[in-house]
């Protein structure tokens, strides 16, 4: 359990957040042009580290708007939190 | 005439504690982005959608609620007549806002069910079932939040001090209300 500031809202607890994965993937601009496994590799592959990770949230239970986090995974230490579209804070 | 059933038959009152369906209430979702939406929004109702985050904006008749950056719910302050479900606001704002495709309008009357919460115990009875923390909430005017609470979605408003506006979808209202008056029966 942790609380997460929500760009939108300010500060709730995690309970009202979920998680949607990894963040930053660009589609790739020619999907026909790619081999499969280039195309299985942009679908499904994930970064899992240990360490700090960019993450995609959405406040479900709030404003329902989605907004990136970089969090380090061994310690849930949230780093940043900023807007869709913007560029991550930090490195 | 429309044939209401409400989910919500009584009223409880404990100690400290008063609960009431309020119906039946004019509610609308409004969303928009643009400048033009609100000062459309504005000049239709007479009223100024709140721009900061967990606020709301009274009319006499009116109240806007924030709920995200492009979304907000206005419902009436006082009931209307049992049987109609034409609202002149809602006309009003279809033509000003839906014709001119500026944003979107939805009738959510039936969608929300508005439970009033009146005492000095409201908040001992959230605390029992809600991860929200409702100690700036209750000093602030005019605040909102949404959150949850007993694991269900709510609204809740600050009404005044004391005075609690409370939405639930219709759907979890029957049986949010009985974990209510459970939770309250041991305050």
């Amino acid at each position: 359990m942790f609380v997460i500031n929500c760009p939108y809202c300010g500060e709730r607890e995690q309970s009202e957040f979920k998680a949607g994965g990894e963040a930053h993937i660009v589609r790739p601009k020619q999907p026909t042009e790619l081999s499969d496994d280039q195309w299985a590799e942009y679908l499904f592959m994930r970064k899992n580290i240990k360490g700090i990770q960019f993450e995609r949230w959405v406040h479900t239970h709030g404003c329902r708007k989605w907004f990136n986090m970089v969090r380090d995974t061994s310690n849930d230490e949230i780093k940043a939190i900023y807007k869709m579209g913007e560029k991550p804070p930090v490195k | 005439m429309l044939n209401y059933s409400n989910p919500i038959t009584e009223e409880k009152s404990y100690s400290g504690l008063q609960m009431r369906e309020v119906k039946p209430i004019m509610k609308l979702i409004l969303r928009g982005k643009k400048r033009e939406f609100l000062s459309a929004v504005g000049k239709s109702l007479n009223l100024i959608l709140p721009a900061e985050a967990n606020t709301f904006t009274k009319s006499d008749k009116l109240t806007a609620l924030w709920l995200s950056p492009d979304e907000w719910m206005i419902f009436s302050n006082e009931v209307s007549h049992i049987g109609n479900n034409d609202y002149q606001i809602e006309n009003l704002l279809n033509k000003s806002i839906c014709k001119t495709n500026l944003g979107a309008v939805t009738d959510v009357t039936d969608q929300f069910v508005l439970i009033n919460l009146k005492g000095d115990k409201i908040y001992n009875l959230f605390e029992t079932g809600s991860p929200f923390n409702f100690n700036d909430f209750r000093k602030k005017k005019a605040s909102v939040t949404q959150t949850i609470l007993a694991k269900i979605d709510v609204i809740i408003q600050n009404e005044s001090q004391n005075d609690v506006n409370l939405f639930v979808r219709r759907s979890f209202s029957q049986h949010l209300f009985s974990w209510m008056n459970d939770s309250a029966s041991r305050l």
